[in-house]
Order: C-alpha cells, then sequence, then structure tokens
C-alpha cells in the first residue's frame, strides 16, 4: 500500500527495471503525488508535472540509495518539475500568500482557565488502517482536505503524506518556519476536529 | 505551568522533531499528569500515520495514461 515504509524486494525490482514493479508504484503514489502538484501549480498543470516527474524518476530509480522512503523522494522530484513549470510560466510566486489568517483552531474546545471543555473523545480506531476502512469517513477527510487553501494543503502533503523533514517543507515552499507551523497546525487541526466528530457522533 | 490549550501545538512541534529539552520537558509533566492530552496526542499521533494513505490508489486508466507516456519518451 501507499505508506511510507518501503518493503526491500520491492525496491530491489525497482531497481533492476522491472516494469510490474513500476506500474505498481504508480498506482501506490500518483494520487498523493497529484495532490501536492495541485496546490502549487493548479489543477491544469498539475497532471503534466507529475507526468514528467514519473519520466524521471523512472530515469534516475536505478541510482535510488533508499536513504528516504520512496513517497519522500518522489515529491522531490515533483516540486523540482514544479519549480521549473512555475519558470517557464514566468509565474514568480511559488504559492499564494502564505500568511496565516483568522482565527486559530479549537479556541471553542477550551475553557478560560486553558483546560479541555470538550476534550477529544475515545476514537475507536485503534490503527492508521482502521482510521481508514469506514469509507464514510475517508470520503469526508477527502472532501476536507480538498477544501483546504492551497498553502496548508501544500505544506500537509509535504509534511505528514510525504514525510519531508520540517525544514526541507520550509525551504521547498519559501515559508518561514513560525507561519509554516500555524499553518499546519490549522490543516492538521481540522482533521482532527472531523474525526473526533465522526467518532463521537457517526457522522461527519 | 503548561496548559491543556497549550498542549495540540507543542505536540505538532514534537511529533516533527524540532520540540527542545525544556518544552520536551513541560510537555512529558503535563501528559503525565493529564488524560485528556494523552489521548489527544495518541489520536493526533495515529490520524497522522493515516494520512499518507488518504489518497488510495490510482486507477488502472491512470496508472496506463503514465506508463504509455513512459514508453512514448523512451522511444
Ligand atoms: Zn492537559
Amino acid at each position: 500500500m501507499s505508506s511510507l515504509h518501503d518493503d526491500t524486494s520491492e525496491l530491489a525490482q525497482l531497481r533492476s527495471g522491472d516494469e510490474a514493479a513500476f506500474a505498481r508504484l504508480v498506482r501506490a503514489h500518483h494520487r498523493a503525488l497529484l495532490a501536492l502538484a495541485r496546490p502549487i501549480v493548479g489543477e491544469s498543470e498539475a497532471a503534466e508535472v507529475v507526468q514528467i516527474a514519473w519520466i524521471k524518476a523512472h530515469a534516475a530509480l536505478k541510482d535510488f540509495e533508499g536513504r528516504a522512503a520512496l513517497r519522500t523522494w518522489l515529491s522531490r522530484i515533483v516540486i523540482n518539475e514544479a519549480r521549473m513549470m512555475l519558470r517557464q510560466r514566468k509565474r514568480e510566486v511559488f504559492l499564494e500568500d502564505m500568511q496565516p489568517q483568522g482565527a486559530g483552531p479549537f479556541v471553542d474546545r477550551f475553557r478560560s482557565d486553558g483546560h479541555w471543555s470538550a476534550p477529544p473523545v475515545n476514537w475507536h480506531a485503534d490503527s492508521p488502517d482502521s482510521l481508514l476502512t469506514r469509507e464514510e469517513l475517508a470520503d469526508c477527510l477527502a472532501t476536507l482536505l480538498d477544501s483546504l487553501p492551497s498553502n496548508q494543503r501544500a505544506l500537509l502533503e509535504l509534511r505528514d503524506s510525504d514525510g519531508v523533514p520540517f525544514d526541507e517543507v520550509c525551504n521547498m515552499l519559501g515559508v518561514s518556519a513560525s507561519n509554516a507551523r500555524v499553518l499546519l497546525h490549522r490543516a492538521r487541526s481540522r482533521l482532527f476536529a472531523l474525526v473526533d466528530h465522526f467518532e463521537e457522533t457517526g457522522e461527519c | 505551568m503548561l496548559r491543556c490549550r497549550d498542549v495540540p501545538a507543542e505536540a505538532e512541534v514534537l511529533l516533527d522533531g524540532e520540540l527542545g529539552f525544556g518544552r520536551r520537558v513541560a510537555l512529558r509533566f503535563h501528559l503525565f499528569m493529564c488524560g485528556n492530552c494523552r489521548r489527544y496526542l495518541s489520536q493526533l499521533r495515529l490520524l497522522l500515520g493515516a494520512v499518507p494513505q488518504m489518497h488510495g490508489q490510482a486507477s488502472d486508466e491512470e496508472v496506463d495514461q503514465v506508463l504509455e507516456r513512459l514508453h512514448d519518451h523512451s522511444h
């Protein structure tokens, strides 16, 4: 599956140029790479950026050293291609305004003394897999991801979906560490609040 | 003293491996005392562990399209 843990025999097959293994790689990561490219270059260019990234990845796989997860390695290639695409289009701004705006998350869940007024409920899910086996919840999460502002989305994809280290994410997107913190916190808190509500009520 | 209200933001810095020693100690102490925040952290960890899988797998059409362009390119 598309976790961040790579299978060593799968890696060996990929490095040796096994076509079926490459097809499995595309199947596992293509949607995540599109989701990364979209907030940066826009819907219409994302598919092209990811396609070019696959061609480059295919050529470079034999030299892949496995120091990072494949997903992380692939996402770096996508970011490079996205950057080149924007340069060709003479677009100076990599992402729109990265300043966080509006009220922060969870403001209504704490009392004035700083304690929880609405603490998280006890979730039934006890593993990441079991969290997503409930189709309705998985759909709600997908809808929420698509509704996030593009700067929050790009940060969440790189950090949490692709496993890129926090510092590198800030450099890649040209955002200060403090803004990245606030934006990531907003995105993650909205996901958390959605799951928490679903666990409590059975609906999103 | 760290309050529950501060824990969500601190917990993320911790999970990103960026929390300095002093703040880490303060967070650990709060978690030791506070069941609500322990639950918050363990469920946040679970949720973030699920993010890489939230996109699902590509369809046959999507995979074929990528492979076709790849073959066009290498010929
Ligand atoms: Zn607490």
